[in-house]
């Protein structure tokens, strides 16, 4: 399988105050196409920082981070831009959906962006997408009208619409109930399967993990660990289990499962 | 494509979403729009309608006048004469070489001077009739006037005790009293019947001027070459009587002049109190200054009174009595009495005042003289010449004129016309031929020029006797009134039976002259044309446009658009900073949502769209709906008319009611103007909200 994501020796500093914070130290790290990897870590560790990285909204201090086939740091804000609009999908954990658009026009929001269909051909695709999350009841209404999973739902089919190769949730749970993140992480798992779309999440939730196909540990700015997901049963924990482990450690390294 | 729709579309969102301040910033960018397209609109509406109507009248489109003039030239200011605009000596080489300029259609001399005139009084009516009585015979009559003389005189003695209290010459005031008084006296009575004609030639010297006071007429006097003028000025009208005949001499007085100024002062005061009720809709009972006019009318009942034959008297008073309500045979003296009738008959209110205005006009006005000077009437008109020596010329009245549009401007009203060689005469220059003519008349007549610096010399020195003294101080300038009696009455039959030629009239000194341009040639190409074409021809003058030419008026347009300008620019200046501070709050309550566009794939230019597509949004509804409220007023405004708020505002809306005219072009103005700041004063929130890194959509928890 071809890789879609790769980070070499990346480094990620941050100024506080007069001072520096390094939030990522040396990481290296290999994501495959299709697959469904969860980034665990306690707050504080770096998780979003790694995301952020790979989804292009921020770049590295130093390394190499490549995404989709490009060399981020020699891409400029505009090409960024097009990359994280034609390449990435995001799902956030606060859903971030347009305040003022309602379900249908927020989906189709990215095709816009992206101008390249017609006006038939759009709303085919945000149709479908709609189908597939089970919003087409609430087509026209607005997001203050829906409640937390139906909204993280939006959020997932504007995703998705755009046939992107990644798909970047940041605790995509963190804000639902149980139940409904259940469904909404079991919606996304099916949406990997059937597409074969790249998932990679942030979070702290134990079922996400579970349902992972890998799970990269992080821990102060340095992936300690890779596993699979139901096998790492405690966020910041070294990660134990098997799989396919990739990653080679950069910094410390604290243990190497299986 | 799609994308800007969408993005407005957002924008429509979000101005709806924002209600309070959307209202907030959407007001006042109507507000704005609205003063712009109804500003504009009524000040291009004005310009037009007096740039009509002015150029009609007697400015012309482009004024001249001498280059080496100390002071600019002010046709229509208040209290206009003062100023020293120079001479055109040769009027026909200037006229010849503007004419052949192709954008020039004709050229019209003028030249202005003030005069005084001395209106005929009461006293002078009586008087003649008294004597016209007297050499008839009619001794009943004639006893009848001499009464009216006594009561007239009786008036003048309480002015004249009035007025001797703040008189600064007591002496003269003392003689004019005691004057007053002995027509008072039995002997007086005895000696007018002993010899009627001696002593109305004294009441003529020693009475009759002191009536003429409130008949003091100031009038200015616009020299022209009236064929030309009338043909050349469409909007000029004769209202009462002829124009002067062509090559004839004569006077035209402003209509607005000779109803205000010329007209008896009871029928001028029933007028204006006429004006004031049916136009301004003001009453006696809530208006104070009318309540008060109608007292001071009453009080003027002489003016009536004294203008009435015995006859005309005798007829009025039965009539009165039935008009008031009182018995022909009531016994109270009041009732009896003309004067007293005369006085609660015009002693007018809210309920009497429309029966009794039409009452007058049937049955008073026709007894009466109404106008001081008439129709067909020879008039002396008094100036001061440049030199300082008061000129007298007696000129006849053809008829009264107006300007269409103009006739209740006050300031176009304050022109009366006359010939060119009377405008000369009154100013102190004479044609060539006058020149000569008038050194025949001094040579047959044996006069000794008296030149000003000898003057003094002439008339006191070298033991000069007191008759020629007299003689030489009254008459010295006054090359037609007689210096010997058949030189006088060749004057006055030159003024009514003469005919000049053109040379006559043209040749001579005029002031300035209007220069009237064909349809569509741009006036400050023709000023620049008509400077050259008149320093070429030796004669070189200042070319003004119409509105400079105007004077007071056409700086008032500056000043109305100044204060327009003004006001747009303060609208607008807080709209700039409302918008500005408005937009910078929303973008930073939105920093998130900007920050998942940018994270999800929107270009900075595209938020920068966005915020400034927001701004324009509004903008364009506000600013649409503001330029629509006003186009409504205007379209309405430019049915009714607006109506000139005062008579001097008359000559600036070029007529009693100005009718707005809009068009597109303010319309597009008001919305382009107000879209051009809004999109300006969002530039800079509009560049923040583009700088928003798309991190931020991400949770900052971390």
């Amino acid at each position: 399988m071809a890789v879609i994501v790769a980070l070499k020796n990346v480094v990620k500093d941050y100024p506080l105050g007069a001072t520096t914070v390094r939030a990522l130290r040396k990481v290296d790290l290999e994501i495959d196409e299709g697959e469904f990897t969860v980034i665990a870590g306690p707050s504080g560790s770096g998780k979003s920082t790694l995301l952020n990285l790979i989804g292009c909204i921020d770049v590295a201090t130093s390394g190499e981070v490549n995404v989709a086939g490009e060399n981020t740091a020699t891409l400029n804000d505009n090409q960024l831009t097009q990359l994280r609009l034609r390449k990435i999908g995001f799902i956030f954990q606060s859903f971030n959906l347009i305040a003022v658009l309602d379900v249908f026009q927020n989906i189709e929001f990215p095709l816009l962006l992206q101008g390249r269909l017609t006006t038939a051909d759009r709303e085919a695709r945000v149709m479908d997408v709609i189908e597939k999350v089970g919003l087409r009841p609430q087509l026209h209404q607005r997001p203050s009208e829906l409640s937390g999973g139906q909204r993280q739902r939006v959020a997932i089919a504007r995703a998705l619409v755009t046939r992107p190769k990644l798909v970047l949730a940041d605790e995509p749970t963190a804000n639902l109930d149980s139940v409904t993140g259940g469904s909404i992480i079991t919606l996304m798992r099916d949406l990997n399967r059937a597409d074969h779309t790249t998932f990679i999440f942030s979070t702290h939730d134990q079922r996400v993990m579970e349902q992972a196909d890998r799970v990269v540990n992080i821990h102060d700015g340095v992936v300690s660990a890779q596993g699979l997901g139901a096998l790492d049963p405690l966020p910041g924990s070294d990660g134990v289990g098997g799989g396919d482990l990739r990653a080679t450690m950069g910094g410390a390294i604290k243990g190497i499962p299986g | 494509m799609s994308k800007v729709l969408v993005l407005a579309g957002i924008a429509w969102r979000n101005v709806l979403a924002h209600r309070v301040k959307s209202a907030i910033v959407g007001s006042l960018l109507a507000f704005g729009s609205f003063l712009v397209v109804t500003g504009k609109t009524i000040v291009d509406s004005i310009e037009a309608a007096m740039a009509e109507s002015i150029t009609a009248s007697l400015a012309g489109d482009i004024q001249v006048y001498d280059k080496n003039a100390k002071d600019q030239l002010a046709l229509f200011s208040f209290g206009a004469g003062g100023e020293d605009i120079g001479e055109i000596t040769d009027f026909p080489k200037l006229r010849d070489a503007l004419t052949a300029l192709p954008q020039v259609k004709a050229v019209v001399p003028l030249g202005s001077v003030n005069t005084v005139v001395f209106g005929r009084t009461e006293l002078d009516d009586t008087l003649d009739k008294l004597r016209a009585a007297n050499r008839a015979g009619l001794l009943e009559e004639r006893d009848q006037l001499f009464a009216q003389v006594l009561a007239i005189s009786a008036q003048l003695q309480q002015d004249q005790k009035a007025a001797f209290t703040i008189a600064a010459d007591k002496v003269q005031a003392q003689i004019d009293l005691d004057g007053l008084t002995r027509v008072q006296t039995v002997e007086f009575a005895s000696q007018f019947t002993s010899d009627p004609e001696g002593t109305l030639d004294w009441i003529d010297r020693a009475i009759a001027p002191l009536a003429s006071d409130g008949k003091m007429m100031y009038l200015r006097l616009l020299g022209t070459d009236m064929p030309a003028f009338s043909k050349d000025f469409s909007r000029f009208r004769i209202v009462d009587g002829q124009n002067i005949p062509e090559g004839k001499r004569g006077f035209l007085i402003a209509k607005y002049a000779y109803e205000r100024f010329v007209k008896n002062k009871v029928a001028r005061e029933l007028d204006n109190m006429k004006e004031k009720r049916d136009d301004d809709g003001l009453t006696f009972a809530t208006d104070k200054a009318l309540h008060d006019q109608a007292g001071r009318c009453a009080r003027q009942y002489a003016r009536i009174l004294f203008m009435l034959s015995p006859k005309d008297a005798a007829e009025l008073k039965p009539l009165l009595q039935a008009e008031l309500g009182v018995s022909p045979a009531s016994a109270a003296p009041d009732d009896q009495n003309l004067g007293k009738l005369l006085v609660s008959f015009l002693s007018v209110d809210d309920t009497n005042f429309d029966a009794r205005y039409v009452w007058f006009y049937t049955h008073i006005a026709p007894r009466v003289r109404l106008y001081d000077v008439g129709i067909g009437e020879m008039m002396s008109l008094r100036a001061y010449t440049k030199t300082g020596y008061m000129r007298s010329v007696n000129v006849k009245v053809w008829g009264t004129f107006e300007f269409v549009g103009l006739e209740s401007s006050q300031l176009a009203g304050v022109y009366n016309l006359a010939d060119l060689v009377t405008f000369r005469q009154l100013y102190g220059k004479m044609t060539e031929s006058q020149v000569a003519e008038l050194d025949g008349v001094r040579k047959a007549a044996a006069v000794k020029e008296v030149t000003r610096e000898s003057a003094e010399d002439d008339l006191f020195g070298g033991g000069a006797d007191a008759l020629v003294t007299e003689s030489t101080t009254t008459r010295a300038f006054d090359e037609f009134a007689g210096v010997d009696m058949t030189a006088a009455s060749r004057a006055a039959a030159d003024l009514d039976d003469r005919v000049y030629t053109t040379a006559d009239m043209e040749n001579g000194v005029v002031l300035n002259a209007a220069v009237i341009l064909h349809e569509g040639a741009s006036i400050p190409e023709a000023q620049r044309a008509i400077e050259a074409a008149s320093l070429a021809a030796g004669a070189p003058v200042n070319a003004l446009d119409w509105q400079t030419a105007s004077g007071i008026v056409g700086q008032l347009l500056l000043v109305i658009k100044g204060v327009l300008l003004v006001a747009i620019l303060v609208i607008f200046l807080v709209a700039l900073f409302i918008i500005n501070n408005s937009m910078m709050m929303a973008t930073l309550e939105r920093t998130a949502e900007i920050g998942t566009m940018r994270a999800i794939g929107a270009q900075r230019r595209e938020v920068l769209a966005l915020v400034l597509l927001e701004t324009l949004v509004l903008a364009t509804v506000a600013s649409g709906l503001g330029a629509m409220v006003s186009v409504g007023m205007l379209a309405w405004l430019g049915e009714v008319g607006i109506r000139a708020p005062s008579a001097q505002m008359t000559f600036i809306f070029g007529g009693p009611r100005l009718y707005p005219a809009w068009s597109m072009l303010n319309v597009s103005l008001g919305v382009g103007s107000v879209s051009i700041i809004s999109l300006f004063s969002t530039f800079y929130p509009a560049m923040m909200a583009a700088s928003v890194q798309p991190v931020v959509a991400m949770n900052p928890k971390e």
